[in-house]
């Protein structure tokens, strides 16, 4: 049944890897300089092109990351493998993950609240550009140190930023402690209907179960979907770190990554969503605008289901 | 007790819990995992805007919620009952089970009193009584998920 699996072998994961990594640090280069010069030409539709391209880079950097994941146990033992490099970019990038996910939430924060013409809009979208400046140096190490895994002849200096973290032994204590794994696994629980609540909302809403009722005021509960959204992130990729290779071979895991970057989309189209993308002229609700709310909470009842599933689909999935 | 363990043996809930079908168990957990996340995050959409997120939002227009809200509930009775059906003599020995069982039952009376409450009061601010329901059943339900999760860790 290897049709059901993205990546037919574990080397594709490393393929993956190598193409994917490349986004947080161009990525990040394309959003800062976008951001600056619409900065210095004051306008507006360029910082908020700014914002989307930061809020897609942080997206893409999840399967960045889980690929990169995958890689470790495919190259670790392989001839020719610098472990010290191989360790201090899995450190580097544990690091530097985790900030281009602070900064995707920052730019996230500012999109919706330019949506709404809040007056604090400004100085949030300059903090989620600041913070883009800390990313892009933290990825740009990481892909550095990255380089050197397989490519000691190009003799770049491994420096470790913050030599007191240490992703494995911080992910084994996740998983070794008694308490610490049932209540992350509560919070993943709380996340995961929190958002689902909340684009439950929106989504009646996009379909016109909701007449009278302003599409702005429903946008408003969008930060506790995002916040839903975030929490389940951190607590994920906890549990990944901990895990990597158990769910590194499971397809279920990689389908629910797909479906993951497929909601955070979902989640930008609803917060920079203008009225006449959601219905036509005469006031009609658009077939593609119920074709994605209806697809909205498909994505989420699919991640739950490769979540939920994960232990029991594997031996399925794989065999 | 004998009762239960007739049930627990049966041939539908034997099969239900030793089948090496993801048809079997893992499907019907699946299935109360997702009555939860709908139940629970309706709930928590309303039980937002009445503690005053998105006032602009007229509660009465968040009367949509409740039927799915019942039909989660009905599918986590159905699914729940199953599951405990399953592992009948071990569960009913648990303190747990039971914490969850009265948690379950105040989260269901919180909806029952929100959905008088939305039916009444189609205005911006909602009640002070109404907030406090509004504000135990975020508690209730985040509790309910937490007990449900210590279920699978404690004996």
């Amino acid at each position: 049944m290897s049709l059901v699996n993205p990546f037919g072998n574990p080397s594709d994961v490393v393929h993956l890897h190598l193409l994917l990594n490349h986004i947080p640090t161009i990525g990040s280069i394309v959003g800062v300089g976008v951001f600056l010069v619409g900065l210095l030409r004051r306008e507006q539709p360029m910082r908020t092109a700014a914002l989307e391209v930061l809020f897609l880079v942080a997206l893409a950097t999840v399967p960045a990351y889980v690929t990169g994941g995958g890689a470790i146990a495919v190259v670790e033992h392989a001839e020719g493998t610098s472990r010290e490099a191989l360790g201090a970019h899995r450190d580097a990038a544990f690091v530097a993950f985790t900030v281009m996910q602070v900064t995707g939430a920052a730019a996230w924060l500012a999109l919706w609240m330019f949506r709404r013409r809040l007056p604090a809009a400004g100085p949030v979208s300059l903090a989620a550009g600041t913070l883009a400046v800390i990313t892009l140096a933290l990825m740009g190490n990481v892909a550095n140190i990255g380089g050197e895994i397989r490519h000691p002849e190009i003799g770049a200096a491994v420096a470790v930023p913050f030599p007191g973290i240490d992703a494995a032994a911080l992910a084994n204590s996740v998983v070794s402690h008694l308490w610490v794994w049932p209540a992350l696994e509560t919070l993943h629980f709380v996340g995961m209907s929190l958002s689902f609540g909340v684009l439950l909302v929106m989504n009646i809403h996009l379909l016109g179960l909701m007449p009278g009722t302003p599409f702005l005021t429903v946008h408003r509960l969008l930060p506790w979907g995002m916040l839903g959204v975030m929490l389940n992130v951190a607590t994920g990729m906890l549990f990944f770190s901990g895990n990597i290779q158990q769910y590194m071979e499971n397809p279920a895991f990689h389908w629910k990554v797909v479906l993951l970057v497929l909601a955070g989309l979902n989640y930008l189209y609803l917060t920079v969503v203008e009225d006449d993308w959601v219905s036509d002229s005469a006031g009609r609700i658009r077939p593609i605008t119920r074709a994605l709310a209806v697809s909205s909470l498909a994505v989420w009842i699919g991640i739950l289901y490769f979540g939920r599933m994960l232990p029991y689909l594997r031996g399925v999935l794989t065999s | 007790m004998s009762f239960l363990a007739a049930v627990e043996a049966s041939a539908f809930f034997t099969w239900l819990r030793e089948s090496d079908s993801i048809g079997a168990f893992p499907t019907v957990l699946m299935l109360h995992t997702l009555g939860v996340m709908a139940l629970g995050g309706a709930c928590a959409a309303l039980d937002l805007r009445i503690l005053g997120i998105g006032l602009g939002i007229p509660l009465a227009s968040l009367r949509r919620l409740f039927p799915i809200m019942w039909a989660s509930f009905s599918l986590n009775l159905v699914t729940g009952i199953m599951l405990f059906c399953a592992y009948a003599t071990s569960l009913a020995v648990m303190p747990m089970f039971f914490i969850k069982l009265a948690l379950v039952g105040a989260g269901v009376a919180t909806i029952v009193v929100l959905q008088r409450g939305v039916r009444h009061d189609p205005t911006a601010p909602a009640p002070t009584a109404l907030r406090t329901v509004a504000a135990a059943s975020l508690i209730i339900w985040t509790a309910v998920i937490m007990a449900g999760r210590l279920l699978a860790y404690i004996e």
